[in-house]
């Protein structure tokens, strides 16, 4: 997988996050994996079909999830509720609009699925056939992973 | 809290809400997302607008807003939604009441559909992230021109 599908994912989640948080992020190190990646308990996932296609997994704790909904919203949620669950769905949205913009002027062209919020312990998720890149992203809140996994379309 | 009782008023400033004659401004959210109706709600309700309804995609957002006629002064609308979007529902809105205030809610990379909508009548557009200040200068914008 070509690191040029990825850098948009990472420069508008970083932007995005400081912009809606007003809080310090820290990037750490992009890492590749081949095989199944553990996925934290909330997961937003976009499918991406067209020139390229693959998907675009942001997970986070459920803690975590729970306290960037918290700030979000500005005021404290205690759990996953539909709230929670809309606020990480509209960050998604956010980041990945961006990144495809971004994309756009690269010159690809493909479509969106809008995200989907995926809950739950001890996930994976595999992909055949194609290798995922993952930038961790260190908020005040806790980790937040940015996991893409595209190819272009043979 | 209440201040206003222990404090002399420094700040005669009207909210951006309401009109000359203190009736506040009624609008119309239409947005899939809990989250950004929500947002949209506090920013303007804080500022003395009256948020009369809400509708969850496009065809209500028409239903709600041939219902409220005339008693709305500006719909915001977003433009990824289930069962009409919102750059039909623009476009139905504005061919019930030309005078419609429409100000169109978007994600970034959406430019084509913002220059759509602003051909078929929209008055504006905001783009997310949404914040206050961003939201408070279209919406008066609009009202006052």
């Amino acid at each position: 997988m070509r690191v040029e599908y990825i850098n948009p994912f990472v420069e508008s989640a970083f932007g995005i996050i400081q912009e809606v948080l007003q809080s310090q992020i820290v990037r750490k190190d992009l890492y590749l994996k081949k095989t199944s990646q553990p996925v934290m308990g909330v997961a937003a996932l976009v499918g991406l079909a067209g020139d390229v296609e693959g998907r675009v997994l942001i997970d986070m704790s459920q803690q975590t999830a729970v306290k960037i909904a918290s700030t979000m919203n500005g005021e404290e949620l205690t759990e996953m509720d539909e709230l929670a669950k809309a606020t990480i769905t509209e960050l998604a949205n956010m980041i990945t609009a961006q990144a495809v913009t971004k994309l756009f002027d690269l010159g690809f062209k493909f479509d969106l699925t809008p995200p989907s919020i995926i809950t739950g312990d001890n996930m994976q998720v595999s992909n055949a056939d194609v290798e995922a890149l993952i930038v961790p992203l260190e908020l005040p809140q806790g980790l937040v992973e940015i996991n893409v996994a595209i190819r272009e379309r043979m | 809290m209440k201040t206003t009782s222990d404090f002399p008023t420094i700040n005669e400033r009207t909210p951006d809400g309401k009109r000359e004659d203190g009736a506040p401004y009624r609008v119309l959210v239409v947005d899939d997302s809990m989250f950004v109706t929500k947002q949209i709600g506090q920013i303007l309700t804080s500022e003395g607008f009256d948020v009369v309804a809400t509708a969850t995609d496009g065809l209500e957002g028409v239903e709600k807003y041939k219902e409220l006629y005339p008693n709305v002064d500006l719909v915001t609308m977003d433009i990824t939604m289930p069962r009409m979007d919102g750059v039909s529902a623009l476009e139905k809105i504005v061919e019930f009441d030309k005078e419609a205030r429409v100000v169109m809610i978007s994600a970034l990379g959406k430019q084509d559909l913002v220059k759509k909508s602003l051909m078929l009548g929209a008055r504006n557009y905001i783009v997310k992230p949404l914040d206050r200040k961003k939201v408070l200068e279209r919406v008066v914008s609009v009202l006052k021109s």
